[in-house]
């Protein structure tokens, strides 16, 4: 609870049509898009719509007087539970903070507010020919101070890495209200300790972002899109490894099984022959149109040894949208196919993907539950989506063991928890299996150190 | 309505809104959120407000009703959803259920369910005018724009030239199946806030058809809207009573398009009248589907250049978007028009309830309508109509507003 002259104090910062703390308004900002559950909600005691740096310092100082949680908020597309308020205290909620302040043509550098939403930024560099690389799936919503924060990754990672690769600098509000700039448009760059890494993925608990800094690579010439089709899961992994190894790499290659294919068909009225198993989608990019006739024909030579069964490239940028509108609504559409769906976001190394994937169907039917896989096959990160009902409690049961197994297979084969989610809420009971004792300690005294009282988004990551 | 009734419709809306999986793509699209941008506004928020609702975790208050109150309906958010959340539809429904849990739709409402629900008022009595004007609906009846800026010869005087004016209207070059029945469905808000329009829309139609016009009552959509389901029915059942013997119900008012259309949706548990209502709305056609397949050809040529305004419920709610497009390109200079399909904050009597929002919205509509350079923007719902020529009057007269028939 926060009491009334506090509010008052908050009110008086960002003024009172952005310090909500209606009922219904509070109610708003307890969920993101994880599978949370909405009931019971997690309701914030405040919302606080900050403008500028100068108003998230004045209000983490209040509430680090006061000894107030603060859960900071981009979009709430999170997919882990980040940026729902598991202690109340103020949903500190970034999304008025809109503005690209500089792009920096000369150094290819681009200096914007957490609140601009990833598409648009993209967009804003688009138009100078500067390309923005990191682009979640959720990019028409997320903003960057949410990418920051999770370190999110994208369809581009295989070839152009995750946003992380592109944060030059950050300008972050501690705990106390401190502002602090790290890094800047120097390249090189090690004076003192590399601050701007250390707040890149810490999913709020160690900062407020306010700003970030990004280098920008030239715009790509041409892009194509290409779409095959195969008989197994096996085959479509296989394609995707042998291009890397053999130096052609796509901007994008995700892989989807028939699950999520028929979930998407579902959505969009299309139809798969039945003797497809899974889709591959990638996309090339190059200097021109022979470049990436080229590359294609290269693409097809491997695809045919791997017994691919349909190869349709994209003819128009009206198809090759379509095909990227089908992977990106995709995990939304498989979200729907069952009243609940536990969406995990496994890492393993790429040579390891077919075997995960393997597990992942044993565990299916270990479990008697449709387990849904796509995700990005150029980097080994994928998407296994347990379909249930949780309202039973029975199937809850075996939805969370088979997740349980999906953590211990990809630990096994030598991955990860998270690729590019985060740990949030919906991972913590696995982080100490992942990162052992020791790991997760000395991540808890970097935290100590940076917010002592322990008010920035509690209950987060272990 | 009684108490499982109520917990059906929960449960109805609940089952479109566990299908959100709140990713938060609705909020980049939603023409409220644009401008005020709390979460309660989005689709999701609404969606979140919903299950939570039926699923014990909030109760129903004014202030829900109000959140849920609060929406165009104008299906941007469906159309843009990857699952296609019907979030329209449980806002309809969950409308209805905190009406009548709290007991109290807007009592404006109900006096205007009584009012729509006369036959009287479709035939645009005065009487009619009056009893809306004693509700205080004064405002739903801009009796300052209809007579004159909306009457075919003002604007064949404006536009086309004296050559076009007083000329009858010339004979359709329409091929309609000589057996068909043709009935034009006569919408409230085009009675009688254009009944100008009304007019013109039957004299094109007689081209083409021997027109069979009845008293029909009210398509029920403002009902339905505004927690008055029951009425609703009962002018669905009435309605489709009234036209069993008709082949084609044409409508010149989207609204009234895609509310009749569903007929056979919202009925379809009822086996009484299932199959009649599902019948009946596989006879109703938009007035610009109709002339489209029979072959219309404009009266005249106009040499100004016109737009197109997509009402929601015809583009959205029905899927009409190139009709209208191409009888405009038939008749004169026809310019797209930039978000075209976005709404205008008209949205039935949105527009009444919140004014300051409305013209919000519809700013954004009348920058881009200035954009084109059009010197008229067309569009065929009266709810639009009104909008976009409180549009037209804050332009300045750079354009007028004309019904579509008005303009063909
Ligand atoms: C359909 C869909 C597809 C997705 N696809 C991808 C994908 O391909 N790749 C991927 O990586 N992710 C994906 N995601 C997950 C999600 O979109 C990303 O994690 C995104 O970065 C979150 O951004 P947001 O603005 O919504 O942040 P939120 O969800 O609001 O917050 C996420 C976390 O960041 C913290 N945070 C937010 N803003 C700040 C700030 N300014 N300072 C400090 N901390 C902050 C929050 O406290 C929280 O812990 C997807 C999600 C959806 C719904």
């Amino acid at each position: 609870m926060i009491n009334a002259e506090v509010k008052k104090k908050f009110r008086a910062i960002v003024g009172d049509e952005y310090a909500l703390d209606s009922d219904l308004d509070r109610f708003g900002y307890s969920y993101d898009s994880s599978f949370v559950p909405l009931v019971p909600a997690n309701n914030p005691d405040m919302v606080v719509r900050p403008l500028t740096t100068e108003q998230v310092a004045a209000v983490m100082a209040i509430a680090d007087e006061h000894g107030i949680p603060v859960t900071p908020r981009g979009a709430a597309s999170g997919r882990t539970g980040g940026s729902v308020p598991l202690m109340g205290g103020i949903s500190l909620s970034l999304d008025r903070m809109t503005n690209i302040l500089e792009l920096d043509e000369k150094n290819m550098m681009v200096t914007a507010e957490a609140g601009v939403r990833t598409i648009d930024l993209y967009n804003h560099c688009a138009a100078k020919n500067l390309f923005f690389p990191p682009d979640p799936a959720s990019w028409k919503m997320s903003t960057i101070g949410g990418n920051v924060a999770e370190n999110a990754g994208g369809m581009r990672a295989v070839k152009y890495g995750v946003t992380g690769d592109y944060v030059m600098g950050l300008q972050v509000v501690l705990a106390d209200g401190t502002v602090v700039n790290t890094g800047g448009k120097a390249v090189k760059n090690v004076t003192g300790y590399d601050l701007t890494s250390l707040f890149v993925g810490s999913e709020g608990t160690l900062g407020i972002v306010t700003r970030a800094l990004f280098k920008l690579i030239p715009m790509p010439k041409t892009r194509g899109t290409i779409r095959l089709m195969f008989g197994s899961l096996d085959a479509g992994c296989e394609t995707v490894n042998r291009l890397l190894q053999e130096n052609i790499v796509p901007a994008a290659a995700e892989i989807m099984d028939k699950t999520s294919l028929d979930a998407v068909a579902r959505k969009r009225s299309a139809a798969f022959d039945p003797a497809v198993e899974s889709c591959v989608i990638l996309e090339t990019d190059g200097e021109d149109q022979a470049a990436l006739d080229a590359q294609a024909k290269r693409i097809a030579a491997v695809a045919r040894e791997c017994g691919v069964l349909e190869f349709q490239v994209a003819q128009s940028q009206a198809e090759s949208d379509e095909l990227w509108a089908i992977r990106r609504t995709m995990s939304s559409a498989v979200a729907a196919l069952a009243p609940n769906r536990i969406g995990e976001d496994i890492s393993v190394p790429r040579s390891a993907f077919p075997e995960v994937v393997k597990r992942i169907k044993a565990i299916s039917e270990k479990h008697g539950l449709t387990i849904a896989v796509f995700g990005h096959a150029g980097d080994g990160n994928l998407h296994p989506s347990i379909l249930c009902d949780l309202n039973n409690p029975e199937e809850a049961e075996r939805a969370h063991h088979a997740a349980d197994d999906i953590f211990a297979a990809a630990l096994a084969v030598g991955g990860t928890l998270s690729g590019e989610h985060g740990i949030g809420i919906t991972k913590k009971p696995y982080i100490y299996k992942a990162l052992g004792e020791a790991g997760v300690k000395l991540m808890q005294s970097v935290k100590q150190s940076l917010d002592p009282k322990g008010i920035l988004n509690p209950g987060k990551i272990w | 309505m009684n108490k499982t009734a109520d917990e059906q419709l929960l449960l109805k809306a609940k089952d479109q809104v566990v299908q959100c999986d709140r990713c938060g793509t609705c909020l980049t699209v939603c023409p409220l959120f644009a401008f005020r941008d709390t979460e309660r506004v989005s689709a999701r928020g609404k969606n979140a407000i919903t299950r939570a609702l039926a699923e014990g975790g909030l109760r129903p208050t004014d202030e829900m009703l109000s959140a849920v109150d609060f929406c165009l309906l104008c299906q941007a958010c469906v159309d843009s959803c990857p699952n296609k959340v019907r979030t329209d539809e449980a806002m309809i429904d969950v409308r209805q259920y905190l009406t009548d849990k709290a007991g109290g739709v807007g009592i404006k409402y109900k006096l205007l369910g009584g009012v729509m629900k006369r036959k009287a008022l479709v035939k645009m009595g005065a009487a009619a005018l009056a009893a809306a004007r004693a509700l205080r609906l004064g405002k739903l009846v801009p009796f300052g724009m209809a007579p004159e800026e909306f009457t075919r010869a003002k604007f064949l005087e404006a536009f086309a030239g004296p050559a076009a004016l007083g000329r009858p209207a010339a004979p359709g070059s329409a091929v309609p199946s000589p057996a068909a029945k043709v009935a034009y469905f006569r919408g409230c808000g085009m009675e009688m806030m254009f009944p100008a329009a009304a007019a013109a829309t039957r004299d094109i139609l007689g081209t083409t058809t021997a027109l069979i016009v009845r008293d029909n009552p009210c398509c029920g959509m403002p009902h339905l809207a505004h927690g008055l389901r029951g009425d609703f029915l009962a002018l669905a059942k009435e309605n489709i009573d009234l036209f069993a013997d008709v082949d084609i119900i044409v409508t010149d008012c989207g609204s009234c398009g895609g509310t009749l259309k569903r007929f056979g949706a919202y009925l379809a548990a009822d086996p009484a009248w299932r199959d009649k209502a599902a019948a009946f709305s596989g006879k109703v056609m938009d007035l610009t589907e109709y002339l489209a397949k029979v072959g219309y050809q404009p009266r005249a040529k106009v040499d100004v250049p016109v737009t197109w305004h997509d009402p929601c419920h015809l583009v959205r709610g029905q899927g009409i978007r190139q009709q209208p497009r191409e009888l405009l390109k038939a008749t004169g200079k026809f310019v797209e028009l930039k978000e075209a399909d976005r709404c205008c904050g008209g949205a039935g009597s949105f527009h009444i309830d919140y004014p300051d929002a409305a013209a919000q919205v519809l700013a954004r509509k009348q920058a881009n309508i200035e954009k084109t350079g059009a010197a008229i923007v067309v569009s065929g719902c009266p709810s639009c109509l009104v909008q976009l020529a409180k549009a037209a009057a804050a332009s300045g007269g750079k354009f007028k507003a004309m019904h579509i028939s008005q303009v063909i």
